[in-house]
């Protein structure tokens, strides 16, 4: 592979002559971009120690960063790094770096690398083709090759008389861009365009000051806003988010699994034969971190087997029930009081028992969040549905405004927390005027508006953008005192305390480019995907990829019978995208959007070298699995994949 | 780095041609490629003229990469008069490299934004100058933060402190005068020899 | 005659500025040269392209001039010419009998009439100056031998000693006195106390300075330089004594009695007056007799 790197270390001369009256030094030398991965040891750093050390000098200490350039992760890694008695830095670096050192240190800082002229621009993937960018492109004119690029003297308006054998008088290995222009045109039957157009004077303007800075600034602002990183992918929310929620027609029968939460599995306590109705429990927690699970149809058990899962892809333990159609509600569905009369333990206790688990897909059990043992100052509700295609939250937002809002009074009253929050994304203005509307009055609740920015929704970007705290690597919500829950979820402690009701039903957005008619749901749990993907038209087209979830971080479905869980909130119907993987360019863009900001471009070599030792130095753990760094990869790596590799390996002390 | 501004509807129009394929490049989607606006005007394009197919990929200046993301499109191509392709310089004469034989047309003007890498541009850039300078002004680079570029200290035109051609912009020889001033380091401002560029790549071996 | 010498021998120095036209009739600017100038300053600026207009060159102009019997200094800017042109029209004007020369970096190209132009600045003011010391000692920035007897010429620069970044304009001063600059003209002042105080330094480079006057014509002027123009600052009650008469003003009275001001004001500090009349040379006899300055034996 080429290597299109920037930089390269001074000449000794000009090293020894600028080094002559400086002493106790600092080194910091950027691990290059745009070039193999392979490669740490970048000599540069290594020969600017000797060509020091060789006059005498002291080195105080040095650092060797990813990405010199990007100002707030560099501007973190030096919070404490250098040491009081170093005096000058030394920077092997391109420009960029050093001008970013110079920026951030109040001691002298010097430039020990050149940096290598370059022409033009090279694009995001490694290539030879450049572009000068020079605001008025002339491709048109051309047939395709670029007369500022191609032609030493950039000229636009033909040959000039200096081209010999095709080649250029400037560099005889080149070829004179006009011939291959004239060739090209001619190719295509257009020479009397060439002859026809009239005289081009290039316009310096086009490109200034101005129009750069303020592109710079808003890009950067959108960049940086709420939380380091993330990206923003297209949305087509548009799809579904106007269609209002409709129940799915019952089904026939339902295969419910053991495992829907984070945690032990739960162990049956019905068998094959027995006569359930609907919000039975049908299965115990296992242990503290586990859940409940009840029948979502009133029928007759036909089933305790292995099924196979949608996640795992692989069978295990479920209960299958035969619906009789009647919805036979269970003698334990009554409403259980109000937040007033009910205390905080009991809140908690009704949540348990009514099998309520986090909905907004990472299916953590309710009740074990909310006893935290650590104080908790706000309860915030995840209303933002960060993941494109999926508008089921927003739904829930519109029609069941005032269920959400109980849920979240009540835990606030469970956990003890003083303030309540419900975070919305701003591509749902209407969500945020009913709900800023419907909580007007309470005081201690209040409807935060984020810029629309995925992954928002998750929980550790939520408490950075409402709070401005960072949850410590490794840590949790409730380590800076906060719970972070779903709105479905609030609902559904709502729907536990008022109605008695349950988690056995629901919301889930149908949608995606190739599904025929999308629409948004409330399906009973248990429920056939095939049968929900039916219903809406099937899929369009061959080449289509079903996943659960969104597709950000949905399960690609090999086999659609699989039922709906109680986190599984989409099921979205997507071209397949054929990707095939080359190696790391270093092109750092992964860096430029992990919201954790962690360094993914090193757990894939790290995962592919099996160093489980070197992914959790680079705190794999902390990984969120959001998928902004593949979907950013320009190298295609499935860079989610691995680090899962890694994480399985850590965690089984590998 | 680059981004993409839309070329005007009008000059578009003109180029679709016959049957006319669209390609989109949202590999620098990130780097505010006019998403939205692009999508719009072709849906406009496609009810008045004969688009007979819009693709939407990424990083088509990736040559290997695109012909794997085209191969599914090769009939509608084939079949197509014109190509109009939304992307930015490299990927408009990746494509037209591809289809040497086909009117390969470009939607978008491509303008540079400091940075090398990654899809955040910078607050300063970097000349590429190859006899970097920065040693002499405290770390600010007088190719980028001057307007003309000068390298011997500031001309008569900055006005409270910003520069004559953009009076947004400081004037980047004040920078440099301040920051060695800080520094206590302002010998630097002192004239050796005057400082002359080298043009002709003083970095070629 | 090279202007070195009259600095060199006590003269107070005094110099206009003409600019070429749009054109190839030159008939206006040599008739008022010679009714108004030929006998008050001693020499006379030709800018080049200045603000980046395009106008007919100066080194031609300034021929043009020399064979009316003038002595003509020739403005030159980096902005429109790489090195090989700047050291090439440098050889032309010793060639055409031109010894006198102001080296300026140049106004930006987006300030003038052909916004779109390329800018060049291959050189600057100082490296400009550097080149002509090096023809001067026979050879070429590359380092190639000039053929022939090397030229001579009296080089000058512009510094600004009101601008609000004096002292980076003090250390650009340096520089070019050390590149070889021999001699200054400010940029348009109407600070009295600003130029005394800029003098209390420059001073130490031992190389003379003539006070720039720009006549300020009308208050809209005055407003916009404050606004637009770098090291140019009229003051208030400058510009509330242009309003006060508007009578006067605009008859261009009030405008000739300031600068004659300014004038006495400075002038035991400065080695000369330079004189940016725009378009207004019939007023220079006059501002110059106010300020007590009597007419010159013109030197060619």
């Amino acid at each position: 592979m080429e290597d299109y790197t920037k930089f390269k270390l001074k000449r000794k001369e000009e090293l020894d002559a600028v080094l002559a009256d400086k002493n106790d030094l600092f080194v910091v030398a950027c691990n290059k971009c745009f070039k193999e991965l392979d490669s740490f040891d970048e000599p540069e750093c290594g020969l600017f120690e000797e060509i020091a050390k060789e006059q005498g000098k002291n080195i105080v200490g040095s650092a060797q960063i990813d990405f010199l350039c990007n100002e707030p992760l560099t501007s973190k890694a030096f919070q404490d790094l250098i040491p009081q008695d170093a005096k000058n830095v030394f920077v092997i670096s391109c420009g960029l770096g050093i001008q970013t050192m110079a920026g951030l240190l109040d001691i002298p800082v010097y430039a020990g690398s050149d940096t290598v002229t370059v022409d033009g621009y090279h694009g995001m993937a490694l290539t030879t083709t450049l572009c000068e960018a020079c605001g008025q492109c002339y491709l048109n004119m051309t047939g395709g090759i670029c007369p500022v690029v191609d032609c030493s003297k950039s000229l636009l308006n033909g040959q000039c008389g200096g081209a010999k054998n095709g080649k250029c008088e400037v560099d005889k290995e080149m070829d004179c861009g006009w011939q291959l222009i004239y060739d090209r045109l001619e190719k295509q039957g257009r020479l009397q365009e060439l002859l026809d157009k009239p005289v081009e004077l290039r316009d310096y303007t086009k490109v200034n000051h101005k129009f750069v800075s303020e592109y710079v600034k808003s890009v950067r602002e959108e960049r940086y806003e709420g939380y380091y990183g993330g990206i923003h992918p297209t949305e087509f929310k548009e799809l579904s988010e106007h269609i209002g929620l409709v129940a799915f027609p019952d089904p026939v029968n339902v295969v419910i699994p053991m495992s829907q939460h984070a945690g032990a599995p739960a162990e049956p306590i019905v068998k094959v034969g027995d006569q359930v109705k609907m919000g039975q429990k049908i299965a115990q927690a296992a242990g503290v971190v586990s859940s409940a699970i009840h029948a979502s149809v009133s029928g007759t058990v036909v089933a305790v087997e292995p099924r196979r899962h949608p996640v795992s892809g692989l069978d295990s333990l479920a209960i299958v029930i035969q619906s009789d159609g009647k919805n036979t509600l269970d003698e334990s569905v009554k409403p259980a009081g109000d937040i007033d009369s009910l205390s905080a333990d009991e809140i908690i206790e009704i949540v348990r028992e009514k099998g309520i688990v986090g909905m907004g897909g990472a299916g953590f059990p309710t009740a074990v969040k909310l006893k935290s043992p650590k104080p908790i100052e706000l309860v915030l509700l995840n209303a933002c549905e960060c993941e494109p295609i999926l508008t089921a939250d927003h739904r829930v937002l519109l029609e069941y405004a005032d269920e959400v809002i109980y849920g979240l009074k009540a835990m606030m009253k469970a956990s003890g927390a003083p303030k309540g929050v419900i975070a919305i994304e701003d591509n749902k203005l209407d969500a945020v005027e009913l709900m800023q509307a419907k909580t007007a009055d309470i005081e201690n609740i209040e409807i935060v508006v984020a810029k629309t920015k995925y992954p928002q929704g998750a929980e550790k970007m939520l408490i950075k953008r409402v709070m401005g705290k960072q949850v410590p690597s490794g840590g949790l919500p409730m380590d800076v005192g906060a719970i972070v829950c779903n709105v479905s979820t609030a609902k559904a402690v709502s729907d536990a305390i008022q109605l008695g009701m349950p988690l056995i039903e629901r919301v889930v957005t149908v949608s995606g480019n190739r599904m025929n008619k999308p629409g948004n749901y409330l399906v009973k749990i248990g429920t056939s995907v095939k049968d929900i993907v039916n219903h809406c038209g099937d899929v369009k087209g061959d080449d289509v990829t079903v996943k659960i979830g969104g597709p950000m971080m949905g399960f690609a479905q090999a086999d659609l019978n699989v039922p709906m869980l109680k986190c599984s909130n989409g099921i979205i119907a997507v071209e397949t995208i054929v990707k095939e993987a080359v190696e790391c360019i270093k092109c750092g863009r992964c860096m430029d959007v992990c919201p954790m900001e962690l360094r993914p471009l090193y757990f894939t070599k790290f995962a592919l070298e099996e160093n489980w030792e070197g992914m959790k130095a680079q705190n794999t753990m902390d990984c969120i699995e959001c998928g902004c760094c593949e979907y950013i990869c320009s190298s295609k790596i499935p860079i989610v994949e691995r680090i899962k590799i890694g994480k399985t390996a850590i965690r089984e002390g590998k | 780095m680059l981004i993409t501004q839309l070329k005007s509807q009008e000059a578009i129009e003109a180029l679709a041609q016959g049957k006319t394929v669209i390609i989109n490049c949202h590999g620098c989607k990130e780097v505010y490629f006019a998403e939205h606006e692009a999508d719009a005007f072709q849906k406009e394009l496609s009810a008045n003229k004969e688009v007979t197919q819009i693709i939407t990929t990424d990083y088509i200046c990736n040559p290997d990469n695109l012909k794997l993301q085209l191969k599914k499109h090769t009939d509608v191509i084939n079949a197509a008069d014109t190509i109009l392709v939304f992307s930015c310089g490299v990927g408009i004469q990746t494509v037209a490299a591809l289809f040497e034989g086909k009117k390969v047309y470009s939607c978008c003007d491509t303008y540079p934004l400091p940075g090398f890498q990654g899809v955040t541009p910078l607050n300063v850039d970097c000349g590429q100058c190859g006899e970097c300078y920065l040693n002499g002004t405290g770390g600010i680079c007088p190719i980028t933060a001057c307007s003309k570029s000068l390298i011997n200290g500031q001309c008569g035109g900055a006005k409270e402190g910003k520069c004559e051609v953009d009076k947004n912009m400081e004037c980047g020889w004040e920078r440099i005068y301040r920051k060695l001033e800080k520094l206590d380091k302002l010998d630097n401002m002192k004239y050796d020899a005057p400082k002359v560029r080298n043009y002709n790549n003083p970095n070629a071996e | 005659m090279r202007i070195t010498e009259l600095f060199e021998r006590g003269e107070f120095v005094l110099t206009a500025e003409v600019g070429p036209p749009k054109g190839v009739e030159l008939d206006h600017l040599i008739k008022d040269a010679h009714e108004y100038l030929k006998t008050r300053v001693h020499a006379l600026n030709v800018t080049d392209n200045q603000s980046s207009v395009m106008r007919t060159g100066s080194l031609a102009t300034c021929r043009v001039l020399k064979d009316e019997g003038l002595l003509p200094i020739f403005q030159v800017t980096c902005r429109d010419r790489n090195r090989i042109a700047l050291q090439s029209d440098i050889l032309s004007a010793a060639l055409l009998g031109i010894e006198n020369l102001l080296l300026l970096t140049g106004d930006y190209t987006t300030l003038g009439d052909h916004p779109q132009a390329k800018p060049v600045f291959d050189l600057d003011s100082v490296s400009l100056i550097h080149a002509v010391k090096r023809l001067e000692e026979g050879f070429d920035i590359a380092g190639n031998a000039v053929d022939g007897a090397p030229p001579k010429f009296a080089k000058g620069a512009v510094v600004s000693p009101c601008s609000d970044s004096v002292d980076v304009q003090l250390a650009k001063m340096e520089a070019k006195v050390k590149a070889g600059c021999e001699y200054f003209q400010t940029q348009g002042v109407y600070e009295p106390e600003k130029f005394i105080k800029f003098m209390e330094q420059a001073k130490q480079f031992g190389v003379p300075v003539q006070l720039g006057l720009i006549i300020p014509k009308n208050v809209g002027m005055c407003r916009y330089m404050n606004a637009n123009v770098a090291g140019v600052h009229v003051p208030d009650e400058m510009i509330a004594e242009l309003q006060a008469d508007k009578e006067k003003t605009k008859a261009g009275d009030t405008g000739v009695e300031i600068c004659a001001r300014l004038i006495r004001e400075c002038k035991d500090y400065a080695q000369g007056v330079h004189i940016m009349s725009l378009g207004w040379e019939n007023r220079i006899p006059e501002i110059l007799d106010l300020a007590g300055i009597a007419p010159i034996t013109p030197v060619v």
